[in-house]
């Protein structure tokens, strides 16, 4: 099967006649690089499906995905992939007062808008101060005053003590241009079809189907980005992606594509980077207090599925192999080594510890019962585990779960809905089982994660919406008072004291199971550029959707010889 | 014209009806929009707890408003024009986003349909002519074409035209990279190119019906007393088949035309999940994955208007071709 070929490619304006047999005979004809001597072009898939609807609103939250990191750029970069400090970007130093109601920034020198304009400490003042007057905005809840003191200097003036709104103030927020926002009629949904930012491209025309960035020329970093042009395209699925990745259509997706080590074999081309951060998880309803109901409230039945799953067998049967070890207490083992208090802590069993799982059981009064499957007070073991149809392994891991579990006498009912019903059911506690996973915060700093799925704060009863926060209703008052002292300071000493007594809480309540962190696969061609993030050299977190660490890859990466 | 203004009061009624069903269909599924939103903007990157208020005051959604009051909102909504606001595609317009992919849909599948038809038929008519000719041999194999699942035989067909040999694209509306949308010979002509290989999938699809369809008629005609009488009167063999024929044994035709015509913008979803085209099906994909109530009720209400637009056409045309219809019994 011969799929390597050069992208079928046309020049505009060769077709004369408009008949429809010319015309499809100019369209087979390729002519790589005619017309654009010298121009570098990749093109990126970043999951968009179907219809593109323009939308340049670093603000907006349906806002397309370059806007942030690649259009605009924030004030310092947070890198997922990597326990480092954040990277100043537009500005280059930042300070806390003492009590963390003062955020002093410095500002970048010698950054211009893409229109020529000079950046300059007002129009960062204008950005926070917009989204803190706009409450449909302000998606990071964000209430501060912000001053430019000087040319250089911002100071954010917060209401409370804040050193948690630290990475969405300084990494997550796009910084506009004031000359430009200051007339903008409705901020709200405004889609700031040619965009002036600072970011190392701007946007050269669009398409619902396709749109094309091109090099900001005015762009602060010398002799950056190498890359002329980008384009992002819209496909259906990642099977229509794998079929444009192999002929060479597309230069730069994220997607789990089967078969990969003899796809990497078959096309020189091609690489990949496998940046695992987000930690698959079984999300259980452990709170009776708050409605929770079935087996799984019991501590000891979450404990038991903890230690009675196979986690090697699940990787190869479920992950591809390419999953990497998790930890129990929810943050990377790797990655967040230094956050983790209890080194036993650190990593979960890779085998199925049956005896282990069967003891505990035991311990808690679950007896096992003539078929097999363990009881208790006339309550049989059995639990439903919900997924989304088309998530492939995630079933695939139910399956495999269903049978290991067996061995310790639990009954596993896996369940396939609709991702609206799976959802919904989740954000209202109305489940037993359910995969999801757990990572991915504005810093790397486990506040985020343990505040957001384990502090009762981000719950409700069962029946009301616990969306985007923490589903397992789990609530435990000395998590929340470690939550509230690890945020109230900057400490970090002080933080890992507090994270050790939440992590030695969690692991024994474990309302959240965790299995291993997925796999993140993203595959390159280096057929048109070269200096992808790779496995030795993880330098962003490389997933063709995550928006600020797009830029830096788009700006690092450079023309293939 | 009794007749027509009979006709299009029972459309009226129709229309209203469908309506309603557009209006409660999309809210008994499970979710709501906000939530929805969140937990893709979860997947995607950080989400504080606040996210959530801000997306509610972004999207407008008060859900606390009573269900008549919606409905009441909708329907004058749908009578002025005004589609509502997309929640998927926020902040575009329904109507924007209906627009920019309807004419794509209207264009591979509205037009293979009609190929697929006038091919058919006209094959068809000839089979039934000329019954044991070649023709009668090519039936089998359209009709085997057809009991083939839809998305498989496409999945087939890109992969030995798009992969193997490479002779048509594999996906798109048009060449992205060389081409920009306009009234330009480029871009028409990758259109063009671009959506042969869809059309060619639903023409060998949908072929072997008409002919069959159109043979069976055409032979259950030809032995009429009529046609012996035009024969008997020395006619010309070919008017004969057109007009005394052919005429009478497309009627059943006209009216299944009508029905596909119809559900052309409903059925294009498989098409254009498999050559990821950019038309009104994979709209409606993601608006009911996102529980987009407004754009959802956009597009079904597009779908309505089209069938029920479809057979008012094809009952007028009937009236025309076929007198009796029109007469009372």
């Amino acid at each position: 099967m011969s799929l390597k070929s050069p992208r079928r490619r046309r020049t505009v304006g060769v077709v004369g006649s408009l008949a429809a047999a010319a015309l499809l005979l100019s369209a087979c004809s390729s002519s790589p690089e005619s017309g654009e001597a010298g121009e570098s072009t990749i093109t990126v898939f970043n999951g968009s499906t179907g219809t593109i609807t323009e939308n340049f609103n670093p603000f907006s939250s349906t806002a397309l995905q370059p806007t942030n990191g690649v259009v605009f750029e924030s004030l310092y970069w947070y890198n997922a992939a990597q326990d480092e400090d954040p990277v100043p970007v537009l500005a280059t130093a930042f300070e806390w007062n003492e009590e963390g109601t003062e955020l002093t920034i410095t500002t970048r020198e010698g950054v211009t808008w893409s229109d020529g304009e000079d950046f300059t400490a007002e129009d960062v003042a204008f950005t926070f101060n917009l989204v803190a007057e706009t409450p449909e905005l302000n998606t990071t809840g964000l209430s501060a005053v912000a001053e430019a003191t000087d040319e250089n200097t911002v100071v954010l003036t917060f209401e409370e003590q804040s050193f948690m709104q630290e990475p969405s103030v300084l990494g997550n927020r796009g910084i506009v241009p004031e000359h430009i926002w200051k007339d903008v009629a409705d901020p709200i949904t405004e889609v700031n079809s040619s965009p002036v930012g600072t970011g190392p491209y701007t946007v050269e025309s669009f398409s619902p189907q396709s749109y094309l960035l091109t090099k900001n020329e005015n762009y602060w970093e010398e002799g950056k980005p190498a890359i002329d042009q980008v384009r992002y395209i819209s496909l259906e699925n990642a099977d229509s992606a794998s079929a444009a990745l192999l002929a060479g259509d597309i230069d730069w997706m994220s997607s789990f594509l089967p078969g990969l080590e003899q796809l990497l074999a078959d096309n020189e081309q091609l690489s990949y980077v496998n940046t695992p951060a987000l930690t698959t998880s079984i999300f259980t309803c452990s709170n009776p207090e708050l409605g929770c109901e079935g087996p799984q409230t019991d501590a000891a039945v979450r404990q038991a599925l903890y230690y009675g799953i196979d986690r090697e067998q699940l990787n190869n049967l479920a992950g591809g192999g390419f999953a990497s070890p998790a930890s129990p207490t929810m943050i990377l083992p790797e990655r967040d080594a230094r956050w983790i208090g209890d080194s036993a802590n650190s990593e979960v069993p890779s085998g199925a510890e049956v005896d282990q799982a069967e003891q505990i059981l035991e311990d808690a009064g679950w007896t096992e019962g003539s078929d097999g499957i363990r009881e208790k007070d006339g309550e049989r073991l059995s639990l439903t585990i919900q997924t989304v149809s088309g998530w492939s392994d995630y079933i695939s891991l139910n399956d495999a779960m269903t049978q290991q579990l067996a061995e310790i006498g639990v009954e596993l009912n896996p369940v396939q809905l609709s991702w609206n019903e799976w959802n919904n059911n989740q954000t209202l506690g109305q489940f037993q089982l359910s995969l999801d996973s757990i990572g991915l915060q504005p810093s790397n700093n486990p506040y985020f994660t343990y505040n957001r799925w384990y502090a009762s704060t981000q719950t409700v009863p069962v029946g009301e919406s616990a969306s985007a926060g923490n589903a397992a209703r789990y609530s435990n008052p000395i998590v929340d008072e470690a939550v509230l002292t690890a945020g109230a300071t900057s400490d970090e000493a002080v933080q890992a004291e507090q994270y050790a007594i939440i992590q030695g809480e969690i692991v024994r309540d474990m309302p959240y199971i965790p299995i291993y962190v997925n796999s993140m696969l993203t595959e390159f061609s280096t057929e048109n550029a070269v200096g992808w993030p790779s496995n030795d050299d993880p330098y962003a977190l490389a997933a063709a959707w995550k928006s600020w660490d797009n830029g830096v890859i788009l700006k690092t990466i450079t023309p293939a010889e | 014209m009794r007749y027509v203004l009979q006709k299009i009061v029972f459309y009226i009624v129709a229309f209203w009806a469908a309506l309603t069903l557009n209006f409660v269909l999309p809210r008994l599924m499970p979710g709501n929009p906000v939530d929805i939103m969140l937990s893709k903007l979860a997947q995607r990157g950080p989400v504080t707890p606040e996210t959530r208020q801000a997306i509610e005051l972004l999207l407008g959604t008060d859900s606390q408003q009573p269900i008549l009051d919606q409905y009441v909102q909708y329907m004058g909504q749908v009578l002025t024009g005004n589609l509502g606001i997309s929640v998927t595609f926020f902040p575009a317009p329904v109507s924007q986003v209906i627009s920019q992919t309807l004419p794509w849909t209207i264009g591979l599948i509205g037009i293979s349909t009609v190929i697929s038809f006038l091919l058919g038929v006209g094959l068809g008519q000839l089979a039934g002519w000329k019954r044991g000719s070649w023709l009668d041999n090519v039936i089998p194999v359209t009709t085997m074409f057809q009991s083939v699942p839809y998305f498989w035989l496409a999945l087939i067909l890109v992969f030995l035209l798009g992969s193997v040999w490479q002779i048509f694209p594999i996906n798109g509306g048009y060449d992205v990279w060389e081409t920009s949308p306009g009234w330009n010979a480029g871009f028409i002509g990758s259109v063009i190119y671009h959506g042969t290989l869809p059309a060619l999938t639903i023409v060998l699809s949908s072929i072997g019906g008409w002919m069959l369809g159109m043979r069976n008629m055409m032979v259950s005609t030809l032995s009429e007393d009529y046609i012996v009488t035009a024969e008997a009167k020395g006619l010309r063999p070919r008017r004969i088949m057109t007009t005394y024929a052919a005429r009478n044994a497309v009627l059943p035709s006209v009216a299944g035309f009508a029905i596909s015509l119809g559900f052309v913008v409903a059925g294009s979803i498989v098409t254009e999940a498999v050559f990821s085209y950019p038309g009104i099906g994979s709209a409606l994909l993601q608006a009911v994955g996102s529980n987009d109530y407004a754009l959802m009720q956009g597009i079904f209400l597009v779908i309505t208007l089209s069938v029920l637009g479809a057979n008012l056409l094809v009952d007028l045309l009937y009236s025309l071709i076929d007198p009796r219809t029109r007469a009372r019994a």
